[in-house]
């Protein structure tokens, strides 16, 4: 399996150890060699038909910041889709930032893939918030895989679950915290009643939050992860445009202890009804198993005949995200011999 | 909005289909949707059939009369700054489209895939000739194929089916921005391309699909269709003199009326609309102030009455197999439906003796002689089937209405209506929707069945 980076930051570099360590364990298990033949990163790109050598590809990263100065065949300032549809590679890893305007350089990454027959599998979530229906069908279309273990539960896995281990179940609703910096957030506020601004900083410090902590604190992460979860899990045609959006930045530490006198707290819930999906923060029973503290993340799944079911576990991290990645890379590798 | 073909086959009406745009831009936000001009389609088609065969001068002929046509138009619709612009888009256009005439003269050979390439020349010069005729009455107008607007589909030209959530998806992102410079997109009905850009036509239903994925894709209010008529009607005129204009009609009722032969939308077309709840109006370009029937998910009578149209089909036949060792062998009609499915036969109607030793189906008059043949060749001779018989020269009474289902007594009503009048049925169909009730009657009754039944339930008002 010849594999494609397009992307090459803390998700991409994580994954690449993964692979390195595990690599024979997953040939004696699997039989496939993962071989990495090009990597892009901002600057430009390195590519091997060989297989780069790994170790000197993290050095170069590490010294010069860029994968372009790999010796030999690192180039500038290349077009990130023009290398996917020259390339003769099986897979495209794509790992970009997120963005949720206009989801690329993710979207037309993973579109160039898919329409030149390679499979994807992408942690970023930016593409599929905006079109995951549509790229869902070109691939169906092109019978590819689209992977994206990692964008929800990359550290708990909500989507597997769902879909090994609840099939025939009718699953009528979702809610759940799925964001773990604003809960931190939350959580701090509430108990040591900081502002929202002093909770922001320590998460910033702790490394929970990122220095642009938009996406996390105004709901478009766990907006986007609600798209992909009822798109997969519900089949249901929705992108971020159908998802009732608010943040917690307006959040008082006044209004949280108000709620923790009534035996409640407040906590950015998304939710998925039958034509309608939200993001907002919502006052929950303190003893609802969907209520989790600080970075956990919470999935309540409601099911026609089973009742109410909570999946809880750790947010996603670099690493954690990259052990998705492998798992996407092993089912597509039983699936398609490649 | 869609313009159909004879809502642009000429200056003036291209001239009043801009005056409909800039009427209705207003206070609205408007996608145009432009079919080719009156019959280029057509013409298009036999000329593809002539420079296969290698006849090359017939195939020229008609080409250059293709060609006239359009560049005649120009200077009646344009403003002086436009004409030269817009004549030189047409003059690139003609000298493209010709050559692909020679390359399929050359070849002798017309591929799915060309043919639609050629097809497509119809509404990719119908659709900058609107645009400038709008442009030209002052409004902000860009042209675009239905590729560059996005509308992607899978590999199977001539019927080419869309990839809708690809298209939806790239419609939103490509035009919407438009509106916000207030600029109305115009895009050539019937066309799209395949992932990899491949030209594909959308087959039946052609340029009302175009509109209705248009419409679905932006959430549209209404997807509004002009035509030559006003809509649908009751009945069809010429056949019952009262008929009257239907206001309204479900989903449903417009797909057994299309079924039914009623002039309209192909159902296929209905689809993304129907998926959508987007509601399509078809409304005359001649009268644009009339309201035109509006076609909808509510199923709303017609003023109490159970039935709401009633439409006549000719020229079909009836086509039976029967068999006394039919008796209890459940793969026969499977056998049946298989055989003419796979000789491209339609079959419309079907009924089934309640011996279950006949089964009857009713097919275009054109289809009986191949459908007797491809059923005599599969069945005969096995020891279920002792005979097939044909009938032509029917035709098929359809009366629609939501309203029919949980009513009682409206069948009864029907054939007693047609009774009355000495009218003699020859098959009734079972089990088809719910939304209608159909039979089979000979083609000198056909009128005089469906007047019967127009009057019964008092369509006319
Ligand atoms: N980190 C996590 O825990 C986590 C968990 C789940 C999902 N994700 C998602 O996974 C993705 C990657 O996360 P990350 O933490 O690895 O981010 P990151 O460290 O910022 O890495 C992003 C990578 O993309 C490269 N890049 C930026 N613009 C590019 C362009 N135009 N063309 C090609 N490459 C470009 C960057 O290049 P440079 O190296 O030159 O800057 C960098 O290598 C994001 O979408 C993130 O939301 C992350």
């Amino acid at each position: 399996m010849r594999i494609i980076f397009a992307g090459f930051g803390t998700v991409g570099q994580a994954l690449i150890k993964v692979l390195r360590q595990d690599e024979q364990r997953i040939v004696q298990a699997y039989g496939f060699r993962p071989q990495l033949t090009t990597i892009v990163d901002s600057q430009g790109s390195c590519f091997d038909e060989a297989g780069l050598n790994i170790p000197l590809v993290l050095k170069t990263k590490e010294k010069y910041g860029t994968v372009a100065k790999y010796p030999g065949s690192g180039r500038r300032n290349d077009d990130s889709t023009r290398i996917i549809s020259d390339s003769d590679a099986e897979v495209v890893v794509e790992t970009t930032p997120t963005n949720f305007k206009d989801g690329e350089p993710g979207l037309s990454n993973i579109k160039t893939a898919l329409s030149t027959g390679k499979h994807v599998v992408t942690a970023n979530k930016g593409p599929l918030a905006l079109a995951m229906p549509a790229l869902l069908e070109l691939a169906r279309h092109r019978n590819r895989r689209l992977c994206f273990s990692g964008t929800v539960g990359g550290g708990t896995p909500f989507l597997d679950f769902a879909a090994k281990c609840m099939p025939g179940e009718r699953i009528a609703r979702i809610k759940g915290i799925l964001n773990g910096t604003t809960n931190y957030i939350l959580t701090r506020m509430e108990n040591s009643s900081l502002t929202f601004q002093k909770a922001l900083a320590e998460a910033q410090k702790k490394g929970y939050a990122e220095k642009d902590p938009t996406n996390d604190v105004e709901g478009f992460d766990t907006a986007a992860k609600i798209v992909i979860i009822a798109n997969w899990i519900l089949a249901k045609s929705f992108s971020l445009r159908d998802v009732d959006i608010t943040g917690i930045s307006k959040i008082t530490p006044r209004k949280l202890r108000a709620a923790q006198a009534l035996g409640v707290k407040v906590k950015l819930i998304g939710r998925i009804e039958e034509s309608s999906a939200s993001v907002r923060p919502e006052e929950i029973r303190a003893d609802d198993p969907t209520c989790v503290p600080d970075t956990l993340n919470a999935l309540t799944f409601s099911t026609e005949h089973a009742g109410d079911i909570t999946l809880i576990g750790p947010g996603a991290g670099g690493e954690r995200t990259a052990s998705a990645i492998v798992r996407d890379l092993v089912s597509i590798r039983k699936e398609y011999a490649v | 909005m869609k313009f159909g073909g004879t809502s642009l086959s000429q200056a003036s009406k291209m001239k009043n289909a801009a005056k409909i745009l800039q009427k209705f831009s207003a206070s609205n936000k408007i996608v145009a949707v432009a079919s080719a001009i009156g019959e280029t389609t057509d013409q298009l088609a036999a000329i593809g059939e002539l420079a296969k065969k290698g006849d090359l001068k017939r195939a020229r002929k008609l080409l250059s009369k293709v060609q006239a046509s359009h560049r005649k138009i120009v200077p009646l619709i344009a403003g002086k700054a436009g004409t030269r612009e817009l004549l030189e888009r047409i003059e690139q256009l003609n000298s493209e489209l010709e050559r692909t005439v020679e390359g399929i003269a050359h070849l002798r050979e017309l591929t799915p895939r060309s043919r639609d390439y050629l097809l497509s020349f119809g509404e990719r010069l119908s659709t900058p000739i609107l645009a400038e005729t709008a442009t030209a009455t002052g409004l902000r107008t860009r042209p675009f194929t239905g590729a560059e607007a996005g509308i992607t589909t899978d590999d199977n030209f001539g019927e080419a089916k869309p990839l809708v959530e690809i298209s939806y998806h790239q419609i939103r992102q490509r035009l919407e921005p438009l509106w916000n410079r207030k600029v109305v997109p115009i895009v050539t009905g019937f066309v799209a391309s395949t992932v990899d850009g491949s030209i594909t036509t959308l087959g039946r239903g052609g340029s009302d699909y175009t509109a209705a994925l248009l419409g679905a894709a932006l959430a549209a209010e209404e997807i509004w269709i002009w035509t030559d008529v006003d809509g649908l009607m009751t009945a069809d005129p010429r056949i019952v003199k009262d008929a009257v204009l239907l206001p309204n009609v479900s989903f449903g009722e417009a797909l057994e009326l299309s079924f039914f032969g009623a002039k309209m939308m192909h159902p296929r077309a209905l689809q993304p609309a129907a998926q959508k709840k987007i509601p399509v109006r078809i409304k005359n370009s001649s009268h644009p102030s009339v309201n035109g029937t509006l076609v909808s998910a509510s199923e709303l009578p017609n003023g109490g009455k159970v039935v709401k149209a009633v439409s006549l089909i000719r020229d079909v036949g009836i086509v039976t197999v029967s068999g006394t060792g039919m008796m209890g062998s459940p793969g026969v009609a499977a056998k049946v439906f298989q055989t003419l499915g796979s000789n491209n036969v339609n079959v419309m109607m079907i009924s089934q003796g309640s011996s279950e030793a006949t089964i009857s189906c009713v097919v275009a008059n054109k289809e009986v002689d191949r459908a007797v043949r491809a059923l005599q060749l599969a069945l005969m001779g096995q020891g279920f089937v002792d005979k097939i018989a044909e009938e032509k020269d029917a035709c098929v009474i359809a009366v629609v209405g939501s309203g029919m289902k949980g009513t009682p007594g409206v069948a009864a009503r029907i054939f007693t209506a047609v009774a009355r009048r000495k009218v003699n049925v020859r098959m009734v169909a079972q089990g088809s929707s719910e939304y209608n009730v159909s039979f089979v009657v000979s083609h000198t009754d056909g009128a005089e069945a469906v007047r019967a039944i127009h009057e019964e339930f008092n369509l006319g008002h």
